[in-house]
């Protein structure tokens, strides 16, 4: 079901909607909010000079930053007192990020994560299970709150105590999880080590899930867990640009529909800013079109994608980006050539004979930037002979070089050799930063 | 045929000492020992007296451990001896993987332990030209 009639309007017709709410917004924000005035009056612009949606590249960006430098309310365009929500996502570092929602913002939220279910496949008939963490987090009340208003019986069962959550989950039959993709695959392990089969015990046929990617190689696991029937798609969004409801998949499985009416994306170049054409691979921005209490003009969100404008098969028009590719922050350069570790990890996680975990060094020798990857056997399957544990390297050797068009060393250890990590890994070794060699 | 022990290694300093010490602590014996050159990793054969407990304790040591087969033969110890038996198994256009041997204590034949691609063919063949197929070679 398509939710609203913006996902299915001309080109055209998204672009006058664009335009007359981007003029509206960067005025707003300009009047407003005092960062983004001095910023505009240091980049020589104001708000007349927004005369086309191709002018929204002179605009200067926003940053994670911001956040921090305007600790708490610096960047709210409305006293507090017209605020009726506040949350806040505690980054790795310094100060947490804080936004604010007045009661109009709350509602262009919840319509846009309202369309995020329903590009998921929900409906009015639907049992929704809320297995976010609530609290400051945005993903637990916005998903809340669309599925509510889509018409879905939601029970806020939060995070943790996996096996309480199974007896919920059968005693009300769940027809609809929202999870992070890996809590759905440990609650689905959980389930069997119970003794319930999620495919003939459970009736959840619909997974939303957030709050981290979701690879192809964990939604085939998803399948294999839930059953074959089982629609698993993956939305997107972050606290800075609402939470969830900026984009989401839908059952077509061809990346995730961004609510142009509401946000405009662009993908740049993330070492030079320069905004680059439809299809190429770059970091996002997105500039809000309807935030009022906390207005985001070209905020970067250091994700990784691309950007398709193509009508999808499932009779949306609205622009789609790719399931994300990595973090800029994590991008490196080797050969001119822009490498994400995550790309690496996708192709590592469809070689079955090894594991899922991997260490990357990244050095110079002779001028020449060198890739090595140490990777773990799973077990002693490939011990036949030398040659197939040579074949399995040259195999991961040469679906690497399809993947990321270069050539890496690649050294097979034993299981349980490479370092394990609880919290954020760190996988990836750049000896050339360390030499002070990146020039 | 007889199992021998594939042990995976790494090509780095201490990497064969780290399986002769779990031998040692859990008292098995090596009896016959083979790794091949290689840059960056290897696998290290294995015939000892007590197969199976030996592939538990080092996966239990955290190695990974194969149990595979060779051929075992018994030649006799005498000059040309080798040389007809690889002439029985070229003729047979069998072609060996790989190939070390040993003597047992208190014995005087050498043992030859060899990997192929087909091995019960290459036992019939072997045996049909009257050399000593053994299949027991870690029970004494
Ligand atoms: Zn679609």
């Amino acid at each position: 079901m398509i939710w609203a009639k913006e996902e299915t309007c001309t080109r055209a017709e998204m672009e006058e909607i664009q335009l007359a709410r981007l003029k509206e917004q960067v005025t707003w924000a300009y009047e407003k909010v005092a960062p983004y005035r001095s910023k505009m009056e240091e980049a020589r612009l104001r708000p007349e000079h927004i005369k086309s949606l191709a002018d929204l590249k002179n605009l200067p960006f926003t940053v994670k930053k911001d956040f921090r430098d305007h600790y708490p309310y610096g960047l709210f365009a409305v006293p507090v007192d017209d605020m009726v929500r506040i949350h806040a996502s505690s980054g790795t570092t310094g100060k947490p990020t804080v936004v604010g929602y007045t009661k109009e913002d709350m509602a262009n939220w919840t319509e846009t994560v309202t369309r995020v279910a329903a590009l998921g496949g929900a409906t009015s008939h639907d049992i929704a299970q809320i297995c976010f963490g609530y609290g400051m987090f945005t993903g637990a009340l916005g998903l809340h709150y669309g599925l509510e208003n889509l018409g879905a019986a939601v029970a806020p069962t939060s995070s943790g105590n996996t096996e309480k959550q199974l007896m919920y989950m059968k005693d009300f039959g769940t027809t609809l999880l929202v999870a992070t993709p890996s809590y759905a695959l440990h609650m689905g392990e959980v389930a069997r080590k119970m003794g319930l089969d999620p495919q003939k015990d459970l009736k959840v046929k619909i997974g939303l899930f957030g709050g981290e990617g979701m690879t192809e190689p964990m939604r085939q696991e998803m399948y294999k867990l839930w059953g074959d029937d089982f629609k698993a798609t993956q939305n997107y969004g972050m606290s800075e640009l609402n939470g969830p409801g900026l984009s989401g998949e839908c059952l077509e499985l061809c990346g995730m529909h961004i609510h142009e009416d509401h946000f405009i994306p662009e993908v740049i170049n993330p070492e030079t800013g320069e905004v680059l054409p439809a299809g190429e691979k770059g970091e996002l921005v997105i500039t809000c079109l309807t935030k009022k209490g906390l207005p985001m003009i070209r905020y970067r969100t250091r994700d990784i994608t691309r950007l398709f404008y193509e009508p999808c098969k499932c009779g949306r028009t609205t622009c789609r980006m790719e399931n994300l590719s990595g973090r800029s922050d994590d991008m490196l350069i080797i050969r001119g050539v822009n490498v994400f570790p995550t790309q690496i990890e996708e192709v590592l996680l469809r070689i079955p004979e090894i594991g899922p975990h991997y260490e990357i060094i990244v050095e110079r020798i002779n001028h020449l930037d060198t890739m090595s990857i140490k990777v773990e056997l799973v077990d002693e399957s490939q011990l036949e002979s030398y040659g197939q544990l040579n074949d399995l390297a040259k195999k991961v050797r040469g679906n690497l070089k399809s993947v990321l068009g270069l050539d890496a060393d690649i050294k097979l250890v034993a299981p349980g050799t490479l370092k394990r990590f609880e919290g954020k890994a760190k996988r990836v070794t750049d000896l050339r930063k360390e030499l002070g060699l990146n020039c | 045929m007889v199992k021998q022990l594939s042990v995976f290694v790494e090509n780095e300093v201490g990497s064969l000492a780290k399986v002769t010490r779990v031998l040692r602590e859990n008292n098995i014996s090596i009896r016959a020992i083979a790794s091949f050159d290689s840059p960056e990793f290897g696998i290290l054969r294995l015939m000892v007296d007590k197969t199976g407990e030996a592939k538990r304790v080092l996966t239990e040591n955290g190695f990974i451990v194969k149990l595979t087969d060779v051929v075992a033969i018994e030649l006799v110890d005498k000059p040309g001896e080798l040389d007809r038996v690889m002439w029985i198994l070229a003729d047979a256009r069998l072609e060996i993987n790989y190939i070390y041997s040993f003597v047992l204590r208190g014995q005087s034949e050498p043992l030859m332990l060899m990997n192929l691609d087909r091995m019960e063919e290459a036992e019939k063949v072997l045996m049909e030209n009257g050399v000593m197929v053994t299949e027991k070679l870690t029970q004494e």
